[in-house]
């Protein structure tokens, strides 16, 4: 065991010293938290909402003047329609006119300002919208804010969203973890499958099958470096998500350890089962780019999968990707965030990725 | 002798890539504790045939014997006890002389192994000991190379053209080196296409062309065996050596790009011809020069070729 520690700290030191290697494998999640996060924050989107106000008190009133006011810098954030009935205003939301539909029920200003807690209803099309989680996130935030500033007793009053989510998340909230995801699947491909057939075409794994070092050693040594990155990005993500943006992490942090493994073995093994198709490094890059942008796309880590899957090649293609089940298991473990699949799902279909990319790559990968 | 003193013993050995004969028969015994040598050409087939012997590459017939164990059977304990140098070594390149060193001694662990201290000493690194390894110059990269096929104190050391790329005096102090093993009971096993190399370092020389050993023997006995003449040198701008071999005491003659060298056992006699000639208009002597034979003569009277450095 201390010669796969050895070997191990010689590759860490050959990984610290290629400084655009170690440069990039934390700055890009890093810039894609930052990008997301500015263009969220600043808001520049204005969505549409509508609202059916049939509170004839002062809440009511003030509730939609506040999303009427809600400004991102210079820019409003919602642009709001009045709608006299439930139905009219569902019927918007369904034509694709409205974002999003809030209804303050009657009776709203008394049943805020008493102990009781009050709820008002937020309906919206989680297949019209790629951005539903997000909008959602907003649409509590202002009534949360709102609850705070004038209703300092009760702080009580809450948005009931009508759909299948269950958890609103806000937008840095919801994307985190899909960064992590993200960042980890790059790690697995392109952190491994083009630095393996480096080794491999440069002749060092020739040179070191020369020595009677056993061939799982040198792959123990190469497995636990990429999990030594791996946890290293995950701690940077997601201590800029909280340092920076705000987010919010509920979740069990041994868990989460647990998965980034999980999730990193998986995609290693991808790396090792693309490295043992390739013949040159060029030829690696290219494959796994080839593999990664679909994945990065068709994976819900950017918006929510309901957004995708009407089309039904992609519903289908979605829950085939490995990345998928990453992105809702740490989104769940993370944030809490509402489930797509059940987490042992997620766990199982991660597991069988690893153990199918693992025994392939046993089988094919070739030393010279 | 015994064959129990046979340390390598190869038998019947062939490796086919596609239609290249890449080694095509070849069959060697080593002894223990000399310097045996693989003499060649470009493509002759010596890597391929020394990484058969030390089990890098499978050959499609023909079987190996490495210290009385077989390949590819007993490959793992074959490579505790041995050394290998490749032609091309690839390390990592970040790492420093000594790192990298270091790392190659936990591959034999429970084995006996030379500190890389000694080793660095021993190839004359003791500068370049802090310096990454893809800072090094080429000659550096080989005497690393080198180090690294002694870590584990082998009893054979397999160097695939290990003084190529290196200056006159370095490629004499590896020499130094390689002797120094074979002092302390090694046995060593290079390839090179170094004449002098392989006449002044070598105990015994197999000449290998075509992936075939044409001839092998101790350097001098060699020469002996072909040669007990003279070589009288020079240019003849007409090129072809038979007008030669007709003269007086001549023996054998060879002709390539307009250099003849005529074998001569009675240097007077031919020379007088020769000069004969040349008054006459018949031939020219330019560069003219007598010497004893070499490895290069018997090279060039089996293959009709000169061995080039
Ligand atoms: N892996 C391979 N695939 C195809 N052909 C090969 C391979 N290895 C060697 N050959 C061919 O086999 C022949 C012998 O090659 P080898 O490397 O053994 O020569 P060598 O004597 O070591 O030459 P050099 O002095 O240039 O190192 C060459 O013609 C070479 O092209
Ligand atoms: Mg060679």
């Amino acid at each position: 065991m201390s010669t796969v520690w050895t070997l191990y700290r010689a590759s860490l030191k050959e990984f610290v010293r290629d400084r655009a290697a170690l440069f990039w494998t934390l700055a890009f999640p890093i810039l894609f938290i930052v990008m997301f996060g500015i263009i969220f924050k600043a808001g520049s989107t204005t969505y549409n909402i509508g609202i059916v106000n049939s509170d004839g008190g002062s809440v009511g009133l003030g509730l939609m003047q506040t999303f009427k006011d809600s400004k991102s810098g210079d820019s409003n954030v919602f642009n709001v329609q009045t709608y006299s009935t439930q139905d009219e205003a569902v019927g918007a939301l369904k034509a694709g006119k409205q974002d999003l539909v809030l209804v303050l029920p009657a009776s709203l200003s008394e049943t805020a300002t008493s102990p009781q807690p009050a709820t008002v209803d937020v309906f919206y099309d989680p297949s019209h919208s790629a951005s539903a989680q997000i909008e959602l996130g907003l649409v509590q935030g202002v009534i949360t804010q709102y609850a705070a500033q004038h209703l300092q007793s009760v702080p009580k009053l809450s948005a009931v969203p009508q759909s299948i989510q269950t958890h609103n998340l806000s937008a840095i909230d919801f994307l985190v973890p899909g960064i992590l995801a993200m960042s980890l699947m790059q790690l697995g491909l392109f952190g491994t499958a083009p630095a393996l057939v480096s080794l491999r075409q440069d002749g060092v794994l020739r040179r070191l099958g020369a020595t009677p070092l056993p061939r799982w050693m040198l792959l123990a040594s190469q497995v636990l470096l990429r999990l030594t990155i791996g946890l290293t990005q995950t701690a940077f993500i997601i201590g800029l998500g909280v340092a920076a943006f705000d987010m919010h992490v509920e979740g069990n942090w041994l868990a989460l350890l647990g998965l980034v493994l999980l999730g990193a073995v998986a995609f290693i093994g991808m790396g090792y089962l693309i490295a043992s198709f390739a013949r040159s490094v060029e030829s690696a890059s290219g494959i796994t780019s080839a593999v990664n942008f679909p994945m990065m796309f068709l994976s819900g880590i950017f918006f929510p999968i309901a957004s995708l899957a009407g089309v039904p090649v992609l519903a289908i293609i979605i829950k085939i990707l490995p990345l998928t089940y990453l992105g809702d298991a740490l989104r769940q473990i993370t944030v809490q965030g509402a489930p797509d699949f059940p987490l042992a799902l997620d766990i199982g279909v991660l597991a069988a990725w690893a153990i199918v990319c693992g025994l392939l790559s046993a089988r094919l990968f070739k030393w010279e | 002798m015994g064959s129990e003193a046979n340390v390598i013993v190869a038998d019947g050995l062939r490796k086919y890539y596609g239609k290249t004969h890449a080694v095509d028969g070849i069959s060697l015994a080593v002894r223990h504790g000399e310097i045996f040598g693989m003499l060649g050409p470009n493509g002759a087939g010596k890597s391929t045939t020394i990484e058969m012997l030390e089990g890098l590459r499978t050959p499609d017939a023909g079987s190996v014997e490495i210290l009385g164990l077989r390949q590819p059977r007993d490959a793992t304990a074959i490579k505790r006890r041995i050394g290998i140098q490749l032609q091309t070594t690839a390390l990592y390149p970040r790492l420093s002389v000594t790192e990298i060193l270091d790392l190659f001694h936990t591959f034999y662990r429970g084995h006996p192994t030379l500190p890389t201290d000694d080793l660095i000493r021993l190839v004359d690194l003791d500068e370049k000991r802090e310096t990454r390894s893809k800072q090094l110059s080429g000659g550096q990269k080989q005497r690393l190379s080198v180090a690294l096929a002694l870590v584990n104190d082998p009893e054979i050391v397999f160097l695939d053209e290990p003084t190529t790329g290196l200056d006159p005096q370095a490629r004499r102090q590896l020499w130094d080196v390689i002797r120094a093993l074979r002092g302390r009971g090694k046995t060593i096993l290079l390839t090179t296409h170094y004449l002098e190399e392989a006449e002044q370092l070598c105990d015994r020389v197999a000449i290998v062309d075509h992936g075939k050993i044409i001839e092998q023997g101790a350097p001098s006995e060699l020469i002996q065996r072909y040669f007990q003449e003279i070589a009288i040198q020079f240019q003849d701008g007409h090129g072809g050596s038979d007008a030669y071999t007709r003269l007086p005491g001549v023996a054998h003659a060879a002709a390539e790009d307009g250099l003849v060298t005529v074998y001569s056992a009675d240097v007077p006699r031919t020379m007088a011809a020769l000069l004969e000639r040349e008054t006459s208009g018949e031939g020219k002597l330019r560069d003219l020069s007598v010497r004893s034979a070499t490895l290069e003569d018997v090279f060039l009277k089996l293959t009709g070729r000169a061995l080039r450095d």
